[in-house]
């Protein structure tokens, strides 16, 4: 593949493997070496060995539209994405802080609000959150810790830093896709693992079980279990894959039953037997009818009385989406100052809040080269990507924003960073080597201590120029390496 | 256990067992109509009788000639006992019990889908299907031995046991039903002719044939593969190995009571009978029998464990 490689351009992008044309950075030379090294037939093969263990292995992701069609296969690119390991504990610090700044928040809006006292936020950005959950009010969970599993979005600008672009802390996906692109790199590229010191993430299913048993210190060997929407969740694999990794029991809200004690029973072939601690991967909203939405079909009646009282542990605690709101994420940078006293060691990306008159005038006046989000939506909707709209979609959200302010942040257009990604050509079976934006999707466990995955889901835009890396929008994904250097002697 | 996950490990079994008897079915068929002159009272159609089947057949299909019934069993996903929706049901039953049974058996799981298919458009070819029956067979076989080494002997591998025998059971009923015809008086002296390639076939397709030849004797006649196949005590596919197996499994399983006494009486009823020794429509009222028996035993195992507090009123996957 020297050719392909030879022709490698990022142009004027920041590129996660290659310095400039020719120049592999540090930690991925030897990578770059070993795949320009390959014959163009065997790299083909290598792709077509990937597709075959994504098949077999059944990785797969749920696609509500396909009708007949449930899982589709995962969109994997077999060059791996790396960051070295310098870079990345200095990364891993700054997300420890941003999630202990993150929970020491919620636990003190649900209980007397001083942050909110002491004006470093107004209290109607918080009051009036859609994930603000009056019912939780009071509590304080185990450790202190409501968003115990994290799912942070950073990505590099051309300046070569890395911005948190977000923090998903409702039921964040994906880390079981970040398993198993390891395995299948294992298992098409053996030979590479040999040459580089590559940290493994395998230790994620036991550091996740260690986590939720942390959640109830007063047992020894507490019942968990993962609590799934169903079998035709989007995210169904994930959920199975987890509860198997990590030994948890793969339960639906109708296998189970609050008793009259409020305890959380699950219906077993032996009668009901007690769960005392539940990692849910659904939202609050449908989580218990008896407080939420009444409609909901997906969750348990009662289950928040049960958590009340202590006598179940849910992750991530009920009421932690309120930390997951874009006006909210303007002001991490201060939370973390103010309850830890600490400078914030990874950057926000540069958030114009539209309820404040300077920003919001700002951000009128340059409406075409800024993206605009409302406070809410996830996965990329209700946006307007200045620079690619067109101009009456831009009067669209000045409206928006006038009549509603509090709802919208504005933020530069990035310039994501990209890295190698191998294409098929137009020309039959040529595979060419081209540059594809890409972000990270690093995963961060908190109970009674923090644990950060050694980098995390890489989502790569598989078309050309796009900046879109959902895998529901034509996303793929690849392989995430932390590698360190190699000392003189020490053998990998 | 969860309730709800006894009962997907249980049917995960039932399909596997029904997709393996059904490509051997169809292989050891296949090979009968090759020993076979044509016209003959057997003929492709008696497959789709075995599995009760002519009417859903009918309705899909004009004629009943071999490119057809091998479609309808193999492929169509009209045909609830047809391979391609016995696998599906595998896979999905796997699918959704992930946290309860060895990880290889996933993969396993999805390597048998995809040579299901990237086999279809080839099984109107002889040729080709039967490499293709030959290596679904084996995918089965494979699945079941990582059960069989992998897995604890906690619930769900009963429930995957008795699932299995009830399966297999109602197979072995429906393979018997068919030796009414074998056994009738009234059949044509040319089908006579072929009385022992029969019973080859068929002791073939229940996976006997050598343990016939060494457990009962060399010389393979009606009635002795009829009680074979029905009473021995040892060989693991007679209907009485099978039931007396489910029974032993469901004493560790809660409250069995009714289910195993059930499975017992089902049992005593088959040894009373000497299978060998009754006129050809008996042989098909025992067999009727035995499969409705099946169904009740079927609910009786749903109400004790898969739904307890509804008295079995629930769908069931068959």
């Amino acid at each position: 593949m020297k050719k392909e490689w030879n022709q490698y351009d990022p142009g004027s992008l920041y590129d996660e493997l290659i310095a400039a044309v020719h120049q592999p950075r540090e930690a991925s030379y030897k990578l770059v070496e070993y795949l320009r090294h390959l014959t163009p037939d065997r790299f083909r093969q290598c792709v077509q060995e990937s597709e075959v263990v994504i098949r077999e292995m059944g990785i797969t992701f749920t696609v509500y539209s396909d009708a007949g069609n449930i899982d589709r296969a995962w969109p994997f690119d077999i060059i791996p994405r790396i960051i070295h390991a310098a870079e990345w504990d200095r990364t891993e610090i700054g997300l420890k802080q941003r999630i202990r700044a993150l929970n020491m928040f919620i636990q003190d809006i649900y209980n007397g609000g001083q942050i909110l006292k002491d004006g470093v936020m107004p209290a109607d950005v918080v009051l009036q959150s859609k994930g603000y959950r009056k019912a939780c009010i009071g509590m304080t969970p185990p450790h202190g810790v409501w968003a115990n599993i994290c799912g942070s979005d950073l990505v590099r600008h051309s300046d070569g830093v890395l911005y948190v672009l977000e923090d998903n802390l409702r039921v964040p996906s994906g880390v079981a896709y970040m398993l198993e692109n390891r395995n299948i790199t294992k298992r098409v590229l053996p030979e590479i693992f040999n040459t580089l010191p590559i940290r493994p993430v395998s230790n994620y299913p036991a550091q996740l079980y260690e986590m939720l048993a942390s959640l109830r210190p007063d047992l020894d060997d507490p019942t968990i279990a993962l609590m799934t929407p169903g079998v035709y969740n989007s995210a169904y694999f994930e959920h199975a894959f987890l509860a198997q990794q990590a030994g948890l029991v793969l339960l639906e809200g109708a296998d189970l039953v609050v008793g009259n004690d409020n305890y959380v029973y699950m219906k077993t072939i032996k009668g009901l037997e007690r769960v005392d601690v539940i990692y849910r991967r659904i939202d609050d909203d449908f989580i218990d009818p008896e407080v939420f939405r009444e409609d909901s079909m997906l969750g348990v009646p009662g289950i928040m009385r049960a958590w009340k009282e202590g006598k179940v542990a849910i992750a991530n605690a009920p009421g932690c989406g309120v930390a997951d709101d874009k006006v909210i994420y303007a002001y991490v940078p201060d939370m973390i100052r103010y309850y830890l006293g600490e400078e914030p060691s990874l950057p926000n990306v540069p958030t114009y809040v539209c309820r404040r008159d300077e920003d919001r005038a700002y951000v009128l006046e340059h409406l075409a080269e800024l993206v605009v989000k409302p406070a809410n939506e996830s996965g990329g909707y209700g946006m307007l990507v200045g620079p690619h709209s067109t101009p009456e979609k831009v009067e669209e959200f000045r409206k928006l924003i006038q009549e509603d302010p509090n709802n919208y942040i504005a933020q530069p257009t990035l310039s994501l960073s990209v890295t190698p990604t191998s294409c098929e050509t137009a020309d039959k079976g040529h595979i060419k080597i081209a540059p594809r934006h890409v972000d990270l999707r690093p995963f961060i466990l908190s109970g009674k201590d923090i644990f950060v995955t050694p980098g995390g889901l890489t989502r790569v835009a598989l078309v050309e120029g796009s900046l879109i890396v959902n895998s529901s929008q034509g996303g793929g994904s690849k392989d995430t390496w932390i590698v360190g250097d190699v000392m003189e002697g020490e053998e990998v | 256990m969860l309730s709800r996950v006894a009962e997907r490990v249980y049917w995960m079994a039932r399909y596997l067992e029904r997709a393996e008897k059904t490509a051997r079915l169809i292989n050891v068929h296949t090979a009968l109509l090759m020993d076979l002159p044509g016209r003959m009272e057997i003929n492709w159609f008696t497959l789709i009788r075995l599995f009760n089947a002519e009417k859903v057949f009918s309705e899909h299909y004009q004629s009943g000639n071999e490119a057809n019934i091998m479609q309808f069993l193999i492929a169509d996903t009209n045909n609830s006992s047809s391979l391609a929706t016995s696998l599906a049901n595998v896979r999905e039953n796997v699918r959704t019990s992930l946290d309860v049974l060895p990880e290889e058996i996933w993969e396993q799981a999805n390597q048998i889908h995809l040579l299901m298919t990237n086999s279809l458009p080839r099984i109107s070819d002889r040729y080709s299907r039967q490499i293709f029956l030959r290596e679904v067979m084996k995918h089965c076989q494979c699945i079941r031995g990582a059960l069989d080494s992998n897995m604890s002997r906690d619930h769900s591998f009963d429930f995957m046991q008795i699932g299995k025998h009830l399966e297999r059971t109602d197979m072995t009923s429906r393979i018997l039903e068919m030796t009414s015809l074998l056994l009738s008086e009234d059949r044509s002296d040319t089908l006579r002719k072929y009385d022992g390639i029969l019973w080859t076939n068929l002791l073939q397709a229940l996976g006997g044939r050598q343990m016939y030849l060494q457990h009962v004797h060399s010389r393979v006649e009606g009635a002795s593969v009829m009680r074979f196949l029905m009473n021995d005590n040892v060989f693991p596919g007679s209907v009485s190995y099978s039931l007396a197996a489910m029974s032993r499994r469901m004493r560790y399983l809660p409250d069995p009571e009714m289910a195993m006494t059930m499975a017992y009486r089902v049992l005593e009823h088959t040894k009373r009978e000497d299978v060998g020794a009754i006129p050809a429509e008996k042989v098909h009222t025992l067999m009727d029998y035995l499969q409705s028996e099946l169904g009740v035993l079927h609910t009786e195992i749903a109400k004790t464990w898969f739904y307890p507090d509804s008295n079995g009123q629930h769908q069931s996957q068959g």
